[in-house]
């Protein structure tokens, strides 16, 4: 099996390259040639992650790969995602998803004339060569064992949990989108001349990159908040940092994207971003493959991370040098006015946020890293550095975002404005007072009456009719981010803990809520035991309903692992370790945290705006058509 | 406003205030990375450290109902006494690497307030 994933591997990375230098114009190819030549790459390359998931679910040991990360008792759709239980089949995850985006250029229409899309596919496949070269020649996932175990090692129990399933795909997803962007700004930029309608190209990849990484961020938080040891849903571990910077400036890019076409250096502002975001999806890897940094996820080191940080500054140096030859294309002096209330400036307002935001986010991640060269002593900046830097900015920009559809997009007057506005002002000031007077503190009150602001404002807006500027999508993914925000706002600051040690039968009382423990039950399975509790559990005298936390000693693990029980409510989330037991005694460790299912609700309704986005584009206006078809006959 | 002004401004405010929010925030979250042989040169220090060593086999007491866990972490040169006041972590007994950041109390034990382990499993098998 491990010879079909070489050959094909080997064989993509030919048609790869063949298609790379014929789209680069290194030899004349008929286009439909070239194109034949990018999808048999794509096409041997889902056949060799194909020979690797068969080899993963016949249990074929003779793979090192597969006998690291897999055993015969494992479900199968743990086999499946114990393909990118590692590194080098993380890369290989990685180069299949930027071949299906290059499938996805290819089959779009618009691009296929003038053969545009051979010419973005350039730029991919230079991606996919240096993936698969990677591959090949040093993470290689088909390294074969000489002397094959009868059994694998089995898959780290922490990585067996729907988290491990979707999350990183949908990491992968956005870092690979945010490659189209780059792609296709690159490949419009190439030539000298041409028209502007590449910034529109662009919109729908940038969204559907943006909602990826989202989904895969959030989905990551999740399931770093169900895993015992991961420090809740967001710690400000570098490596959650490292999803989190592309994702703060491809925000920016996402609404520079939105702005007025009349708006000065909006198309430069979009190149930056463009660049920044793609880059840093190169930086996070680097960050959490070299080593460099401390972290829970503590990945393997090696060569892969020097290698990733000569491919970023080969980036940004190759950007550079590209926007200044092309400067008389990104630079445009026409512009507009707008006033200090109105949607255009706070969209420019919100982005120079975001961009604070990153460069404190990146400062905080690097400072290790920075001292260490200025100082020759390292220095951590733990989560309250984050915390602290980053929430005041956050709420500035959540304020901001609420305002987004009250203002008009260049001039308001004050009346008008008063009139859209009293009424979110009176509530969110209103949910502001309560929360702080019945609850304290002072930064979480004031996010939610922020949030309940923003809230009603929007929700105002979609009564609005016709006098509505924000498009639904753009509504809801804003209504979402806000939802979420209360969640965050809520679980951070209105939280509770209590460590017990209590004798079966006994009943312990733990706020609002009576918790009772009837014993420890035990189960055997093929490779494993488990000890653990189920408590009942109620709130005033209501059964509400049962907590189940276990411990798992695995045969072939030296260490357990343990199960945490997690009822969760609208109100708040009730979370359950079995920390430890002597005998029918049993060592509990309870918590509550405030409003934590708001946080996936609200990624819910994000979800759901950015897909209306993607499937209903607004009707071009005809301003909008004119600069098309101008644009057309360059 | 001229143009030149608003560009300065727009940029200069922000810098500014980010400088002043990240040097406010700095005093109490900053942690200096010192190795476990460095620490005992150490004057008393109010600093948070953060300290990387291995386990000493045979050190750990862990008392499963306050919870509170006691170790020693040593390097080639030294090592620490170390109490934590939490539960005791799944994969203590085999983690490669324990990582902790805390202060020194009067009398020359280190209070762990962050527990980190590397494991050679977590994610990755031995490369």
């Amino acid at each position: 099996m491990h010879y079909l994933g070489l050959i094909t591997l080997y064989l993509a990375l030919g048609f790869a390259l063949l298609a790379l230098l014929a789209g680069a114009g290194l030899f004349r190819l008929a286009p439909d040639l070239a194109r034949k030549a990018n999808s048999c790459s794509v096409l041997t390359t889902a056949l060799s992650t194909l020979a690797l998931v068969v080899s993963f679910l016949t249990d074929n040991f003779e793979l090192a790969y597969v006998a690291r990360n897999s055993a015969r008792s494992l479900p199968v759709v743990y086999k499946i995602s114990a393909l990118w239980a590692g590194q080098s089949g993380s890369l290989l995850l990685w180069l299949v998803i930027i071949s299906l985006f290059s499938l996805a250029v290819q089959g779009k229409r618009s691009f296929r004339e003038k053969d545009f899309d051979l010419r973005v596919n350039t730029v991919i496949n230079a991606v996919r060569v240096l993936f698969m070269i990677l591959l090949l020649f040093v993470s290689s996932p088909f390294e074969s064992l000489a002397d094959p175990p009868i059994n694998g090692q089995g898959l780290n129990p922490m990585l067996q949990s729907l988290g491990m399933v979707i999350h990183p795909p949908l990491l992968f997803l956005g870092f690979s989108g945010f490659l189209v962007p780059f792609a296709i700004m690159t490949a419009a930029l190439w030539k000298r001349e041409g028209g502007d309608d590449w910034l529109e190209e662009v919109k729908p990849w940038a969204v559907l990159a943006w909602l990826f990484l989202t989904a895969g961020t959030v989905t990551g938080g999740h399931w770093a908040y169900t895993e015992l040891g991961w420090g809740g849903y967001w710690a400000w571990d570098p490596v959650e940092n490292a999803s989190l910077l592309p994702w703060l400036t491809g925000t920016a890019l996402l609404h520079a994207l939105h702005l007025g076409r009349e708006q000065a250096g909006r198309k430069l502002w979009s190149y930056f971003l463009t660049v920044l975001t793609f880059a840093l999806t190169i930086f996070g890897t680097f960050l959490t493959r070299s080593g460099v940094l401390d972290s829970v996820h503590a990945f393997s080191g090696g060569a892969l991370g020097s290698i990733f940080l000569a491919v970023l500054a080969a980036i940004l140096l190759f950007s550079l040098g590209l926007a200044w030859v092309r400067r008389d294309r990104l630079l445009d002096l026409e512009t507009e006015e707008h006033s200090l209330l109105s949607l255009t400036f706070a969209i420019k307002a919100g982005s120079v946020l975001l961009l604070l935001l990153f460069a404190a986010v990146f400062f905080g991640t690097m400072f290790p890293l920075i001292s260490r060269t200025l100082t020759g002593r390292e220095i951590i900046l733990d989560a309250g550095f984050f915390n602290q830097v980053t929430v005041p900015i956050f709420l500035v920009l959540f304020l901001l975002m609420g305002l987004a559809p009250v203002l008009p997009r260049k001039q308001a007057g004050t009346a008008a404005l008063w009139r859209k506005i009293w009424l979110p002002l009176f509530v969110g000031l209103s949910v502001g007072l309560y929360t702080c007077f019945t609850k304290g503190g002072g930064a979480a009150a004031l996010a939610c009456a922020i949030a309940a602001f923003g809230l009603v404002a929007h929700v105002k807006s979609l009564a609005g009719g016709k006098e509505r500027r924000l498009r639904l999508s753009s509504v809801l993914v804003h209504m979402g981010v806000l939802v979420m925000l209360i969640g965050v706002a809520g679980s951070s600051a209105y939280t509770d803990s209590v460590f017990v040690s209590v004798e079966p039968g006994e009943e312990i009382q733990f706020g609002p809520y009576v918790v009772s423990y009837m014993g420890l039950q035990a189960r055997y399975g093929i490779d494993r035991y488990s000890v653990g509790t189920t408590l009942a559990v109620s709130r005033e005298g209501r059964e509400l309903g049962e907590l189940t936390s276990e411990k798992t000693f695995w045969e072939n693990r030296s260490q357990p692992s343990t199960e945490v029980g997690i009822l969760s409510t609208v109100r708040e989330d009730l979370y359950l370790n079995l920390a430890g037991w002597e005998g029918q005694t049993a060592q509990l460790h309870l918590q509550r945290f405030a409003l934590v299912s708001w946080i996936w609700f609200g990624s819910g309704i994000v979800y759901l705006g950015a897909a209306l986005g993607l499937l209903a584009p607004k009707p071009a206006t005809k301003a909008d058509k004119q600069v098309k078809a101008w644009s057309r006959t360059f | 406003m001229t143009k030149k002004v608003k560009i300065v401004v727009f940029s200069l405010l922000p810098a500014l205030f980010l400088g002043w929010l990240a040097f406010q925030a700095f005093e109490n979250s900053a942690a200096y990375y010192y190795t476990i042989s460095e620490t005992s040169a150490l004057e008393e220090t109010d600093q948070k450290l953060r300290l990387k060593g291995q386990l000493v086999e045979g050190s750990v007491d862990y008392n499963s109902s306050i919870p509170r866990l006691e170790f020693s972490l040593a390097d080639q040169d030294a090592q620490v006494e170390a109490v934590y006041q939490g539960v005791l972590p799944d994969n203590f007994h085999h983690a490669q690497e324990v990582i902790v950041e805390g202060k020194f109390n009067t009398q020359g034990q280190f209070l762990v307030s962050k527990l980190m382990l590397q494991c050679p499993s977590k994610y990755e098998g031995e490369e």
